[in-house]
């Protein structure tokens, strides 16, 4: 009952004076208003791209193992050694690849990705889309389903049809009717393809934009070195995926260096994501906390101009009984309640942000971010107002109630 | 009930040695109405804050209620402050950021022990006995001298004290407001039994107390 007594009256007394001081104290409170929002903007930030990329990696099938040209990911999980050659240079697979991957008896099928970022024009229209020359399982693998007519087939893909799938945004952006785009061409440097179908929304950019294209078809003006950036290898249970990712190695192995390229697991891609948005994560936390800690030291030095200007009240409390450490929690609670306040403010102020930035950009926030908020705001409140709080309790009584 | 023995308080200004209170001895008796009398510089309100515990002596020991106080701790001393003692100044010294009710209040949010009595009964009580219960929600500034003094007087009184001491409770206020206040701490002492001591520098005003205590040059010349 005294213990709620004494908190409510340290409370009461603290708003008071906020009251009495407002400017002053939204000022105090704006530091650490800024570094709560700054941080946890940041960890909502790093937290939504991670999701989103990871987002992309699970849509994919499981038992899937992923070839890429380079030591992008090491064995261990880990993000490899030399980043840079892996997505710049490293081995270009080629067909013959393909063929020799397609007889591993644990592989079920191979699928071979060649990606190229193009101007799609059909209807009078142009944008800018990809051309995404696979074959007929890739449809499987990326669980792309059909809004209207049908896939291509293995002889499209032996008999260089020009026959396409078209993504759903690109179909919309063309013939502003995805209906229509059945049986129309759609060019790609100079290279006319019949659409065939037309995917359903995925809610994928790329894939949205993308025309599916045999990749034999692409041999030629649009893939003239006739390489892929990636294989895509469905196994044909999850008992064999370490069986498989060894003689899919063995078999590149036979024409690449061992540094070319790197057979990986789903989950060995999660995890390197994983690894790779913590160290992002850590270094924007790092960076937003400095606005804290300068948000920190202005409570700091509001809080010494406080006890100076108070003494006298300081005098008068210690005449009337109370002891050092009543004053001490007197100063500290102020400070604490200054820096929560601010920290509240900033959370609320991040809340409303990211809704706001999420129809843009896909942000998330956690329980950690809000934890986090009050944990540090505390934290700071403490930290920083506990100096001038020992200061304004050591006052010796007879000298602060004689100070004028 | 509270006894100063051969005490000495010494301050420094800058390199210099002062000595405010020098060798007092002195013995203040339940009940009783004393006034510390002397020219400003005399000592005389260095000796009260010593007398309250509110500034510690130099050389030589106080007694409260016969109990040695010179190795008691900060909170300890608080402690005592809080139930033994009230202050009266001579410029209220009330807080303004909080109304007259508040103000009386303070007292019982700083005691470590439960209480007797239902403090906002007794504040009421108090503040109507001192007239002064119409103004309890207004903020010090608001209201005038007179009734400030009023207010420290509740306050001082609040947590039931032994002794009541006050600095020049007067020296603030005109003549007729100066009257009214000595004739409360007179019925202070008298209805309630409250031992009360007044350092004033106007024998006038030591001429109502039943004993004076002289002062010059930090000793008592007479008491």
């Amino acid at each position: 009952m005294r213990l709620r007594n004494g908190v409510y009256h340290l409370m009461t007394s603290a708003v008071s004076d906020f009251k009495r001081s407002k400017i002053r104290t939204f000022l105090t409170s704006l530091g650490i208003m800024i570094g709560v929002f700054s941080v946890v903007m940041l960890i909502a930030l790093g937290l939504g791209l991670k999701n989103y990329i990871e987002g992309q990696f699970e849509s994919l099938g499981a038992n899937l193992v992923i070839i890429f040209p380079g030591m992008v990911f090491s064995e261990e999980g880990g993000l490899g050694g030399n980043f840079g050659p892996g997505f710049a240079g490293g081995a270009h697979f080629k067909e013959r690849d393909v063929s020799a991957l397609d007889k591993v008896s644990e592989i079920d099928y191979v699928v071979p990705m060649f990606f190229k970022s193009m101007v799609l024009s059909a209807n009078g229209e142009e944008i800018l889309g990809y051309v995404t020359g696979t074959n007929e399982e890739m449809f499987t693998v990326s669980n792309i389903e059909l809004l209207e007519g049908e896939l291509f087939s293995r002889s499209d893909n032996q008999r260089r049809r020009k026959v396409a799938v078209l993504g759903y945004s690109a179909a919309q952006e063309l013939f502003s009717d995805p209906r229509v785009a059945l049986g129309k061409r759609v060019t790609a440097s100079d290279q006319r393809f019949t659409v065939i179908g037309v995917a359903k929304k995925k809610g994928d950019r790329e894939m949205d934009n993308s025309l599916f294209v045999p990749y034999r078809s692409t041999f030629g003006t649009i893939n003239p070195d006739k390489t892929f950036f990636a294989i895509y290898l469905g196994i044909t249970s999850k008992d064999a995926v370490e069986t498989a990712k060894q003689r899919a190695e063995e078999t590149l192995l036979k024409y690449y260096e061992e540094d070319d390229f790197s057979v990986t697991e789903q989950s060995e891609i999660l995890s390197t994501i994983n690894q790779i948005f913590t160290i992002i994560n850590v270094i924007l936390v790092a960076i937003g906390s400095i606005s804290l800690l300068v948000g920190g030291i202005g409570i700091m030095n509001i809080m010494y101009a406080t006890v100076t200007e108070r003494t006298k009240e300081v005098g008068i409390r210690r005449a009337i009984g109370a002891t050092q450490k009543d004053i001490l929690l007197q100063f500290l609670t102020e400070a604490v309640t200054l820096s929560v306040m601010g920290g509240v403010l900033g959370l609320v102020l991040a809340g409303v942000m990211v809704l706001v930035v999420r129809q843009f950009f896909p942000v998330a926030l956690n329980l950690l971010a809000v934890v986090l908020a009050f944990g540090v705001s505390s934290a700071i409140g403490i930290f920083f107002g506990v100096f001038p709080a020992r200061r304004a309790a050591s006052l010796p009584p007879i000298e602060a109630i004689r100070y004028e | 009930m509270i006894e100063l023995a051969k005490v000495y308080k010494n301050y420094y200004l800058g390199e210099e040695e002062v000595a405010a209170v020098s060798d007092v001895s002195l013995k203040i008796k339940p009940k009783e109405f004393i006034s510390i009398v002397g020219p400003s510089g005399c000592g005389k309100s260095t000796l009260m804050y010593l007398v309250g515990l509110l500034d510690t002596p130099s050389a030589g020991k106080i007694f409260v209620d016969g109990k040695d106080v010179s190795g008691l701790s900060d909170s300890e001393l608080s402690v005592i402050r809080n139930q033994t003692v009230g202050f009266v100044f001579q410029s209220f010294n009330l807080i303004n950021k909080f109304t007259v009710l508040e103000n009386v209040l303070l007292p019982t949010r700083y005691t470590k022990l439960k209480l007797a009595f239902d403090p906002g009964r007794r504040a009421e009580e108090l503040l109507n006995k001192f007239g002064i219960y119409e103004r309890r929600n207004f903020f010090p500034n608001k209201i005038s001298g007179g009734q400030q003094q009023r207010a420290a007087m509740v306050r001082a009184l609040i947590m039931n004290p032994k002794v009541i001491l006050a600095d020049e409770p007067t020296g603030n206020l005109d003549s007729k407001t100066g009257e009214e206040i000595l004739n409360l701490l007179e019925r202070l002492n008298r209805d309630f039994q409250t031992t009360v001591v007044v350092v004033t520098h106007d024998a006038a005003v030591a001429k109502r107390t039943q004993r004076q205590i002289k002062m010059r040059d930090g000793r008592i010349i007479r008491s």
